[in-house]
């Protein structure tokens, strides 16, 4: 069985969004400026003009990590978060009593809820769309301008994503948690 | 507007169309919205699903995409990833384009104006009775003005069915014709054009250094050029050298990023030219075989004392660092690349920027050559038959001759030359300042909206409501067509076949934009609305034109009255269907026509070079047969040199070679801040601004003021500002940032429509050519964008 994860080439993203949009189309997100899967970390730039601070201004693509250790996964009361069959992070809005406890148990924020169905959503790797139909990648690493996202099996050694982490130095969001995340920062 | 299929109709019956289809899918993109509230974007489906190969709309760029159709209903477009200039992406708005589909506020049926001229008030008609209305006002027009068919204007956006459009106005027989050029790309294209013989691109995939001026490749994104450069940024392969006066996202991406004032460029290149030639390090042999006029500019260049000193002091960038992008550049070349850039003209001085940006790459040879300006090459198409009749009536462009102009001067009173675009903002003036040599008084607007898109808003304004007959075709109920007198709904691209298009590159291919559903409500592709329009008006204005035209009335004399007419038949461009007219068009290439249908992409052995090499890799030509260079390394001018110096220019008042004149000088009186603009990657101009996952994005636009000078004027973030000029005056929220200059601000274009149809693009924030002037540049009258002074006020 697959275990699924994502290495990001981020110094390509110029943040265009294209990542965001392509999500929300394929996987029928919320729109509203809170209802995201998916987003690009940017903070307001260092120095003063025109001695600015270009790494200040580096983005930072980023979603749901599918820690291998989710402290999502540890916090929710009823098992409405569990790890999908190839180690993907998922949500059943069945059982999702809207308790929030795991958002605010995850580290890198999220989650966030679905006014529709009233549960906590998350992203889910396309699971339940692209992948299922047999596709072999997400909606946000397929449509990236500048190629930011490699997906696939990280259990599997002759894969591309595999090749690459043995062979790029890479490293994962706030690592000292012990969450063992699955997106891997390609540096 | 007063009478419209509501939007509670629109969703019941596509809600109905959804579920007699038996779907599963949810249309719940079409749900109903208050003004501002969410909306819903559709999930894909895993059931059956059919695949259209077209060509996105939302920009200019045609990227290739892949419509998934689930039930009749467009769920997703992905990437195509067989076509060479997109190579496998689709940026935010090509996402979108779902939401130009089914945005509720489509025009969706032919309208007259019910009330006042720029009230909203339209009745619904059908197609017969927009098109009689039209015979009828153009018959008395055309009438009254003796058959002068120059007395009607056309006027079209980029795209790619305005050729289609444009074979009308070419048929009609008028002179006057204005496109986007002159508020687009008219100086940068003619700039290279002169010197180069071409307008180039850059190969970016193999460029080693890159000068990056004025051009925002991470925010206005260019294909290939925005994924071929940022994958090989940040010592990755090129460095890249950004020259802008605000911070922008290329600035992020870039090893340097040199702030520079507004609209002095050209001091930086012709500094940089100042430090190639006197340290000698330019390319000698390319120079000796390939210049013309190189000892005149070189002497020119010296005894001006371009000194990086000297373009210090105007434009703000360190004479250290001049001389260092120069010594840079040169040790690079041929593999180094001064970007020329696919802008408006925002200085008045642009046009010989361009000359001295491309005489600078000149000088490292990188000229029709990997890494460097390469011209690539191009796939034939066959021509399609148009009709140009010749009607003896019909007066010469609408232009302003400058009474008694000697040699050395503009023949022109607003510029010295009249590109084939055609002046926008001057032709504009002069119609409105009644400078115009005869009446016009109609116009057809195709996919254009010159109310937001060119500066001075309320001048258009007024121009429109002067004209007595605007017909204007769009998908979206705009500020312009807001204006209009008869209102025609054009499908959105996924909802028609276009004109099959080449594309030249170092990959050269054509590409295809299949229908991918049928028009929704009773919009019609541009071909349906020319053939039902010429089929109502063709006889009718013939007989204008045998009554005026005594030239018409000796051919029928001779020939009779059914062979002259057939000279003058408006309906025989538009006879064949598009899907014909392309198959004919690709009849030399075996096999293209179905390799178009079935995969949107065709070029010479694609099936056997086509493959995908890695996750984010395709190969589209093996090295070996990539145009990198076609010329021999030479310029594709008629002498084969650079021209650095063009006598015939200097013969129109134009300067025969790039030199810096002290009114160029960046000046900004005290109190007043210099107006910039720009694009960014969620919006194309004003066209996208009522798609609602994009405005999920960008809600409204923020105006850039430097931190310091928001804090000293206590002026915080979302604060009101009344920003002004002699144009007019906006009111928009504050964005305190350091990315800008004290004395300069900026926001981005496309916002701020008040077309009350727009449900969301209803005055959501300000529109920048509501207080841009309307300065023009002396060349081909270009709109210059960035000469403005502003106040600004907190309200």
């Amino acid at each position: 069985m697959a275990r699924y994860g994502m290495a990001l080439d981020y110094k390509n993203c110029i943040n265009c969004k294209a990542c965001e949009v392509a999500c929300k189309e394929e996987n029928g997100v919320l729109l509203g400026a809170d209802k995201h899967r998916i987003w690009v970390g940017v903070g307001e730039i260092e120095g003063e003009y025109p001695l600015l601070s270009i790494v200040s201004n580096t983005f930072y693509p980023s979603q749901c990590q599918h820690c291998d250790e989710a402290p999502c996964q540890m916090v929710c009361p009823t098992n409405a978060t569990y790890y999908g069959e190839q180690g993907q992070v998922r949500v059943d809005p069945e059982k999702c009593i809207l308790c929030s406890y795991c958002m605010n148990a995850c580290p890198y924020d999220a989650r966030y809820v679905d006014d529709r169905t009233m549960t906590v959503d998350k992203c889910t790797f396309c699971t339940d769309t692209r992948l299922e139909r047999g596709e072999t990648t997400t909606a946000c690493q397929n449509t990236c301008p500048t190629k930011v996202r490699i997906f696939g099996d990280l259990d599997d050694p002759q894969s591309e994503i595999s090749e690459l982490l043995r062979t790029r130095e890479h490293f994962t969001l706030k690592a000292n948690l012990g969450t063992k995340p699955k997106l891997f920062y390609l540096t | 507007m007063k009478v419209e299929v509501s939007r509670r109709k629109f969703l019941q019956g596509s809600v109905a169309l959804a579920i007699a289809g038996g779907t599963s899918i949810s249309v719940s993109n079409l749900l109903a919205k208050d003004k501002g509230k969410i909306e819903i974007t559709t999930k894909t489906g895993t059931g059956e699903a059919t695949f259209v190969p077209t060509l996105c709309e939302m920009c200019v760029n045609k990227c290739a995409a892949i419509a998934r159709v689930e039930n009749g209903v467009v769920t997703k477009l992905d990437p195509n990833p067989r076509f060479p200039k997109s190579k496998n992406m689709l940026c935010p708005r090509g996402n979108a384009g779902i939401q130009a589909l089914y945005d509720p506020d489509r025009l969706k049926s032919p309208m007259i104006r019910d009330g006042k001229k720029g009230s909203g008030k339209f009745k619904k008609v059908t197609w017969d009775e927009a098109y009689s209305y039209i015979e009828e006002k153009m018959v008395k027009i055309l009438d009254e003005e003796k058959d002068n068919r120059s007395s009607f204007l056309f006027c079209a956006g980029e795209g790619m069915a305005e050729h289609t459009f444009k074979q009308f106005y070419q048929a009609f027989g008028s002179a006057n014709w204005l496109n986007h050029s002159s508020i687009c790309l008219q100086t940068v294209v003619s700039g290279y054009g002169v010197t180069l013989g071409a307008y180039p691109q850059s190969d970016l995939e193999n460029a080693e250094y890159v000068i990056m001026a004025g051009a925002n490749r991470a925010e206005a994104i260019v294909t290939p050029d925005t994924m071929d450069m940022f994958k090989r940024t940040k010592g990755r392969g090129t460095k890249m050298i950004c020259i802008d006066p605000r911070f922008t996202n290329t600035a992020a991406k870039a090893d340097k990023w040199l702030a520079i004032k507004p609209g002095t460029d050209l001091a930086f290149v012709l500094a940089l030219t100042y430090v190639t030639i006197t340290e000698e390090i330019y390319n000698k042999k390319y120079v000796e075989d390939n210049f013309a006029g190189f000892d005149k500019y070189k002497q020119s260049i010296i005894e001006n004392k371009y000194t990086p000193q000297w373009a210090e002091k105007i434009t703000g960038i360190k004479a250290t660092d001049i001389i260092k992008v120069a010594r840079e550049f040169m040790a690079h070349a041929p593999k180094s690349v001064y970007y020329p850039g696919r802008r408006s003209t925002f200085a008045k001085n642009d046009f010989q920027l361009r000359r001295a940006m491309a005489i600078f790459q000149g000088l490292g040879g990188g000229i029709d050559c990997k890494g460097g300006l390469v011209f690539g090459s191009k796939i034939k198409l066959k021509g399609h038959e148009g009709l140009e009749p010749i009607y003896d009536r019909a007066r010469s462009r609408g232009v302003d001759k400058k009474k008694n102009a000697v040699k050395g001067e503009a023949g022109y009173s607003d510029c010295a030359v009249v590109g084939g675009g055609g002046s926008w903002v001057s032709w504009r003036n002069r119609f409105l300042e009644k400078r115009m040599p005869y009446n016009v008084r109609g116009m057809f607007i195709y996919k254009h909206n010159p109310v937001l898109n060119m500066p001075n808003s309320a001048k258009t304004i007024e121009m429109l409501k002067k004209m007595e007959l605007v017909v204007a075709i769009d998908t979206m109920p705009s500020d312009t067509v807001m204006y209009a007198d008869v209102v025609l709904p054009e499908c959105t691209y996924l909802e028609r076949t276009d004109p099959v298009k080449t594309f030249g590159g170092v990959e050269p291919s054509i590409a295809q934009r299949n229908k991918v559903v049928e028009p929704m409500f009773e919009s019609k592709p541009v071909m349906e609305i020319m053939q039902g329009l010429t089929n109502k008006i063709s006889k009718s204005i013939f007989e204008i034109t045998k009554k005026h035209d005594e030239e018409v009335q000796d051919l029928i004399k001779e020939d009779g009255e059914e062979a002259a007419y057939a000279e003058f038949d408006l309906t025989k461009p538009f006879h064949e269907s598009q899907e014909k007219i392309n198959e004919h068009a690709v009849h030399d290439h075996h096999g293209a026509a179905e390799e178009l249908k079935k995969h949107g992409v065709y070029y010479p052995d694609m099936g056997k070079y086509y493959k995908q090499v890695s996750a984010n890799v395709h190969q589209y030509y093996i090295e070996s047969r990539k145009s990198y260079s076609v010329n021999g390394g030479k310029p594709k001018t008629k002498s084969g040199k650079v021209e650095c110096y063009l006598a015939n220019l200097s013969t129109k008042g134009v300067d025969p070679m790039p030199i810096w004149r002290d009114e160029y000088n960046f000046n900004v009186p005290k109190g007043k801040f210099r107006l910039l603009t720009g694009r960014h990657a969620q919006f194309t101009q004003s066209g996208t601004a009522n798609n609602s996952v994009l405005r999920d994005l960008i809600f409204e636009n923020y105006i850039w003021i430097n931190k310091r000078i928001a804090k000293a004027k206590d002026i915080k973030f979302g604060d009101n500002i009344e920003v002004s000029s002699s144009a007019g005056k906006v009111t928009i929220k504050a964005y305190p940032t350091e990315k800008i200059a004290p004395d300069t601000v900026f926001f981005v274009h496309g916002f701020g429509q008040e077309s009350e149809a727009l449900s969301w693009a209803y005055k959501n924030g300000a529109n920048d050519n509501a207080v841009i002037e309307d300065v023009t540049e002396p060349v081909y009258g270009a709109a210059a964008m960035h000469e403005t002074n502003v106040e600004i006020r907190k309200v």
